[in-house]
């Protein structure tokens, strides 16, 4: 099922894919949604979703609005709307967001902030 | 249609600064500052800007390129193509209507001109002949001098200095 919804949202309105045997040292930013099945070191910052696919994996600070994990990310994770953590994923680092979901078999290391100022300090 | 596996795609409001590197098709909409090193082709569509370094397989603009661009195969400015660098591939192809301000180095253009080891082994054997042939002239030259010189000695005796005289004044003895 996770896979099938990974795909579904891959395709739906993703400008922008990172393939899985790309890899960025550096920073991303942009105004549309993001998928990454390959690595990036430094720091994304988006004004839409970021997803993380099973084969991404993210080692930098991430700003944006949405972001859906399912694959690894180690760094700080803030976002203005919604914090997805899928099964399989691996997180390590501090969540910041109004809304945090961790699904059944996500593994995450780190502090949870979903205080409102999260929203409204952007 | 924007997702197919194996190929990466950067939107048009994506900016990544910094090194980019992959084994795999990357299509530029966006800005990309930095390095960029792949192993297959980079497409930079007509609403694409790199700024960087680029090492590629085959590199296609449509965009605007500011960098040196090195392919190992080959490297197409279309004609909504702007670049300003340097390209280096062994294939180079600039359409009519691309603007281009750099150099182009498509390799080592002797390679193709194999007939020169021909060429300066038959120019030795000429410059040898004529060397011989110089050589025979200097050689006839000299011969005539030395054939003139043995002759002015006994001519001049008036001019020869005392001890020559005195010399002579032996051999005549003798």
């Amino acid at each position: 099922m996770a896979a099938i919804e990974k795909a579904a949202a891959a395709s739906r309105g993703a400008h922008t894919v990172i393939g899985s045997s790309i890899v960025i040292d550096g920073e991303i930013s942009g105004d549309e949604d993001l998928v990454i099945q390959g690595t990036v070191k430094g720091k994304i910052s988006l004004k839409e979703s970021l997803f993380v696919e099973g084969s991404g994996v993210i080692e930098a600070d991430i700003e944006t609005a949405n972001v859906e994990v399912s694959g690894q990310v180690t760094g700080n994770i803030a976002a203005t709307e919604k914090v997805e953590l899928k099964s399989d994923c691996k997180v390590v680092g501090d969540i910041r967001a109004p809304r945090i979901l961790i699904a059944d078999g996500a593994t995450f290391k780190g502090n949870v902030d979903m205080e409102v100022k999260a929203s409204k300090g952007k | 249609m924007a997702t197919l596996d194996g190929s990466t795609i950067i939107g048009e409001s994506i900016l990544i600064s910094g090194g980019l590197s992959g084994d795999e098709d990357l299509t530029v909409r966006g800005r990309v500052e930095g390095t960029v090193t792949l192993t297959k082709t980079l497409t930079v569509e007509p609403t694409g800007i790199v700024k960087a370094e680029v090492q590629v397989k085959n590199c296609v603009i449509a965009g605007v390129v500011v960098g040196n661009v090195t392919a190992s195969e080959s490297v197409e400015l279309t004609k909504e193509g702007r670049m300003v660098g340097d390209i280096s591939a062994p294939r180079v192809i600039i359409v009519d209507g691309a603007s281009f301000r750099g150099r182009v180095d498509m390799g080592d253009l002797e390679l193709p001109r194999g007939e020169r080891p021909a060429r300066p082994a038959a120019r030795p054997a000429l410059r040898a002949a004529a060397r011989s042939a110089e050589a025979a002239r200097r050689e006839e030259k000299p011969r005539a001098e030395e054939k003139a010189a043995p002759a002015k000695p006994p001519a001049p005796p008036a001019a020869v200095g005392i001890g020559a005289v005195k010399r002579k004044v032996v051999v005549r003895r003798k």
